[in-house]
């Protein structure tokens, strides 16, 4: 996982090469480096750490030039080291390479490479790429563009390919395979990146490469061509609609309180998507043998909410499935149908679970935030969730969208299979439209409860986060994102399951956070009730969010988060909100680094 | 831009040092707060200040002169009746000039950082009036909501919530207002939480959110936990070049001023502060968060812990402080122990403004006002308010009693 990006101009590129790669930090940010081409040739600077650090420590300002590529990376083949960061160059140091993705034959080419003379510098897989294309000029004396692609050809893997040579001022070649690469198009001035977020201060127009594909970007044209047989290919132009400043913390001290507090109008954009799209994708749902929701991380929770309201709601049996593990665990065939979620749209193992399910002849639809991505293409229909950037690591509103988004499915589905009435339909829609304002309001009126619950829990890290039914995934959500930003150990699981096995883990150093549901949900409320009573009479210490006045004056709880009293239907998308919030605080309290947890990145394209 | 620090508050909870001086002349990490805040005004580029002082106010005077030690400029004015903080505010407005922002600071909120470099900030990108906000350590439905939307913007301030379990970000003291403030204030007959609403309404307020370490002195233990916030930024020590420390032991980050004597057998752990001219005696143990004004003397075998000193006190030998705090000129006997815990483990409470109020703290010592003179061999309840300027007599085991 890592971010390209690269700017050819008439004017000097380096400043805005390292705004562009800094703006992809969030996909990665362990080391970085640019390669900028001027009158003297290749100029490759780069190290270890953070954009800004790096681009000090190494006086990336000293170097001027009109045609450059930059590269932030999050380390898959090889250490964090300083030759390790991209960009990579060839035995003279003309070419030099950024590639984001995974080279799997990268150890013959390599040896190939060795006997024919060449020598390597770093671990990565990468660094064969500009050896091959220099073994293709010296070697087999081919123009620069054709070794190039005869690089692309060899490769077996995934990839995003940029390259600049000192020989060649003022053309960036780039290509792709499985991993997203964008050109922006601006005025007497070119773009590429590995989405939007690389050149959104300078241009709103882009055009997306798809699998396959490479191009030639000057300052004033660019040319699509196929890798495979050098056809050019007429792309069309994209216009982009989020806006730099949106991008931008806006005076929130982390992303992550800016989009937590986003999300009354993430939600209410879920709302505004067209019923038709909606209900296409309901009545598509009814049409199948299997229904499969497919993501991974807190897209698969996501999809696991959705699952328990298909259930509730429609009466309709959808399969959450982890992306990670569908080809293995799920039989896809012709006639079901699977639904992806993911924010980028390119995460690698959800698309390798859609180009599975495809494959195997099944319908395919996803529900993503990113325009024009792998995914979106890929599908046979997208719901596009309209959240916007989000430029936190962990996810947050783009996960309460995606909720909402599978929340408005079923309730179309239950209609469609006569689970509820239009009147009983009418009455849901009217719940989801007030979850907009109790988000906010409870974001305005209880973030001190939240603060204080998080302040007199964020010593202990050992902790088992527990709901049922629905509250379940919340459990589930809210444990990743305590694990993402604070770095506890916390083990979610369903309520009921506890008796099963996981009590014996009980004593005074393992904490529990019970996710109870609304009183009026009588079953599971009493269920979640006894389990809190079996881990108490354990000598187990539990604190809870709940909603409920008895339960607050009952004297059980060690801890607690009374949230106001809302409508059960939309009750466990509050309480999750209320758990974004803990974990971030919990995260602010330790002192964490809540935008960029350690080892975590944005979109994961690799395996 | 100019600033303007409301310095004229005691507050009645926090006697016994409110009876002899403003709050922001209490000491914390060995400066007065005001030290801090106009430190903090340097930093953020601030050079003119006007200063409305009330009460005692002269201590301020006598401290900080025209400030010019300090590198700012101080038009002091006077509160003469006490009559709320809009009124205050409304003093100053000859310091100021049409068409320019102004900072207000109320002095009653301790930071560890700059905040006034944080909430200038949010001023510089969003241009309009800003004010810090904090969230409370452990939330109560007497604390006040702010009210925000999702960019930042302050949409409603309710001082006195009503609606019960609420609980949000409160105001932190610290704004960036226009000048045009002193009309709406006027109009407003001197009440700040109208005047915010009228602004809010007219012109929009910003929010600017400080998560970093912060304290409202309210309670005579809230020096101790502003002390500590401070003195936990501490990476480094710095010890005058003239003194000798070869015969004690330091570790951790101490700050030892010019003229400080340090006998042998000492031990001083980081993070303390010794002011300048004070005498260290011989097997001295000084622990961490201990806070020494200039001029302290401190006698042989006394140990001092999370305590503060404002300066010009003495402690008598083989005594114990701990978890207290001690005003300027307060003479301490010898074998004198402030006991700092209940015997049953349970919170200690202290009498502020006529009640008894639960510091929430298993540990707390005394809070000995001003010019106060302990006798010899006494042992104070933990939580004791010594009043400044009495005089306890020597206490005896034989014979019996106190003379």
């Amino acid at each position: 996982m890592c971010g390209i990006s690269g700017v050819v101009s008439a004017e000097d590129v380096s400043l805005k090469l390292k705004d562009s790669i800094r703006n992809l930090e969030y996909r990665g940010y362990d080391s970085c480096g640019i390669a900028i081409v001027n009158g003297a040739g290749t100029v490759v600077k780069k190290n270890i750490g953070y954009v800004n650090d790096v681009a000090e420590k190494e006086a990336f300002s000293d170097v001027s030039g009109l045609t450059g590529i930059a590269h932030t990376r999050w380390a898959t083949h090889g250490r964090v080291t300083k030759p390790n960061a991209h960009p990579h160059s060839c035995c003279e140091g003309k070419i030099a390479v950024v590639h984001n993705g995974i080279i799997n034959n990268h150890l013959k080419l390599k040896k190939e490479l060795l006997q024919a003379g060449h020598s390597f510098i770093s671990e990565t897989d990468s660094e064969v790429v500009a050896h091959i294309i220099e073994d293709g000029i010296k070697r087999h004396g081919l123009d620069l563009e054709d070794a190039f692609v005869s690089a692309l050809h060899k490769l077996d893997g995934t990839f995003a390919i940029a390259m600049v040579s000192g020989d060649t001022p003022g053309k960036i070649f780039c290509g792709r395979h499985e991993s997203p690469l964008i050109i922006g198009v601006g005025e007497n001035e070119n773009y590429i990146g590995s989405d939007f977020n690389a050149f959104i201060e300078f241009t709103k127009n882009a055009v997306v490469l798809d699998d396959g594909e490479y191009a030639v970007v000057s300052n004033e044209s660019y040319s699509v061509k196929k890798i495979k047989d050098g056809d050019y290919i007429s792309k069309s132009i994209t216009v982009i609609e989020w806006d730099k400043e949106m991008a931008q913390k806006g005076g929130f001290p982390h992303y992550m309180l800016k989009e937590i507090h986003e999300q009354s109008d993430t939600i209410s954009n879920v709302l505004e998507i067209p019923e038709p799209e909606i209900k296409a994708i309901a009545s598509a749902m009814l049409d199948a043998d299997n229904i499969y929701l497919m993501g991974v991380g807190t897209t698969y929770y996501s999809a696991l909410v959705g699952q328990y309201y298909l259930a509730s709601t429609a009466g309709v049996m959808a399969y959450a499935v982890s992306s990670d593990e569908a080809l293995e665990a799920v039989p896809i065939k012709k006639g079901d149908y699977v639904i992806a979620i993911s924010q980028s749209g390119e995460t690698y193992d959800t698309l390798r679970g859609l180009r599975y399910a495809k494959k195997n002849g099944a319908k395919t639809a996803a529900i993503v935030n990113v325009v024009g991505s792998s995914m979106s293409r890929l599908v046979d229909s997208v719901i596009m969730q309209g959240t916007g950037p989000e430029i936190c690591v962990v996810s947050t509103k783009v996960a309460t969208a995606q909720m909402a988004t599978l929340i408005r499915v079923a309730i179309e589905a239950g209609v469609l299979s006569k689970k509820i009435t239009l009147a009983k339909k009418k009455e849901l829609l009217k719940h989801l439209k007030s979850l907009p304002k109790a988000v906010s309001d409870f974001l305005n009126e209880h973030s001190g409860f939240v603060h204080s619950l998080a302040n007199r829990q964020a010593d202990y890290d050992r902790w088992l986060y527990l709901g049922r039914g629905v509250y379940y995934p919340v459990a589930l959500e809210t444990a990743l994102k305590v694990k993402e930003v604070a770095y506890h150990h916390a083990e979610g699981m369903p309520a009921g399951f506890l008796k099963h096995g996981t009590i014996a883990l009980i004593d005074e150093k393992i904490r529990s956070m019970v996710f109870v549901p609304p009183v009026a949900e009588k079953e599971i409320y009493k269920l979640t009730i006894s389990a809190i009573e079996e881990i108490k009479a354990r000598g187990g210490t539990v604190a809870a969010f709940h909603s409920s006045d008895s339960l607050a004056k009952s004297g059980l709880l060690d801890d607690q988060l009374q949230l106001p009293k809302t409508n059960p239907f939309i009750a466990p998308i509050l309480m999750l909100v209320a758990g974004q919030l803990y974990s971030y605080f919990v995260a602010t309290t330790l002192g964490r680094n809540v935008d960029k947890p350690r080892a975590l990145a944005k979109s994961v394209t690799v395996a | 831009m100019k600033a303007l620090i409301l310095a004229a508050g005691g507050g009645k909870d926090m006697a016994p040092f409110s009876i002899t001086r403003p709050k922001p002349m209490l000491h914390v990490a060995g400066r007065p707060i005001l030290h801090r805040t106009f430190q903090m005004l340097r930093g953020s580029g601030f050079s003119d200040v006007s200063l409305i002082r009330g009460p005692h106010g002269d201590t301020i005077r006598e401290y900080f002169g025209s400030g010019e030690s300090i590198g700012v400029n101080i038009n002091y004015i006077s509160q003469k009746k006490q009559d709320g903080i809009g009124k205050a505010v409304l003093l100053a407005r000859q310091s100021f000039s049409p068409g320019e922002h102004f900072i207000l600071i109320y002095s009653d909120v301790v930071t560890d950082e700059n905040i006034i470099s944080s909430v200038l900030q949010t001023f510089g990108y969003s241009g309009s009036p800003t004010a810090g906000i904090v969230l409370p350590p452990s939330a109560s439905p007497s604390f006040g909501n702010v009210y925000l939307d999702k960019s930042m913007s302050i949409t409603k301030i309710v001082e006195k919530p009503t609606k019960k379990n609420t609980g949000n970000y409160v105001l932190a003291g610290i704004y960036v207002l226009p000048y045009s403030f002193f009309a709406i204030l006027e109009k407003a007959k001197g009440d700040m939480v109208k005047a915010f609403a009228k602004l809010i309404k007219s012109e929009g307020m910003k929010a600017s959110i400080w998560e970093k370490g912060w304290v409202d002195i309210g309670y005579p233990w809230d020096i101790l936990n502003a002390n500590r916030i401070i003195m936990d930024t501490w990476n480094s020590s710095s010890v005058h070049k003239d003194i000798s420390v070869k015969d004690a032991k330091i570790k951790g980050p101490v700050h030892i001023e010019e003229g400080v004597e340090i006998r042998s057998g000492a031990i001083i752990q980081g993070p303390s502060f010794i002011g300048k001219g004070s005498y260290i005696g011989n097997n001295v143990l000084i622990r961490k968060y201990s806070s020494l004004g200039p001029n302290s003397v401190i006698g042989f075998g006394v140990e001092l812990k999370n305590c503060v000193f404002f300066g010009h006190s003495r402690v008598g030998r083989l005594s114990y402080v701990g978890d207290s705090v001690v005003g300027k000129d307060v003479d301490i006997g010898s074998g004198t122990m402030t006991i700092n815990q209940n015997m049953d483990g349970s919170s200690i409470k202290v009498k502020a403004n006529g009640s008894l109020v639960d510091s929430g703290m298993e540990k707390l010592g005394a809070f000995i006002g001003d010019g106060s003179v302990l006798g010899s061999g006494h042992n104070i309840c933990a939580g004791s308010v010594i009043k400044p300027g009495v005089m306890i007599p020597n206490h005896y085991t034989y014979p019996k009693g106190s003379r």
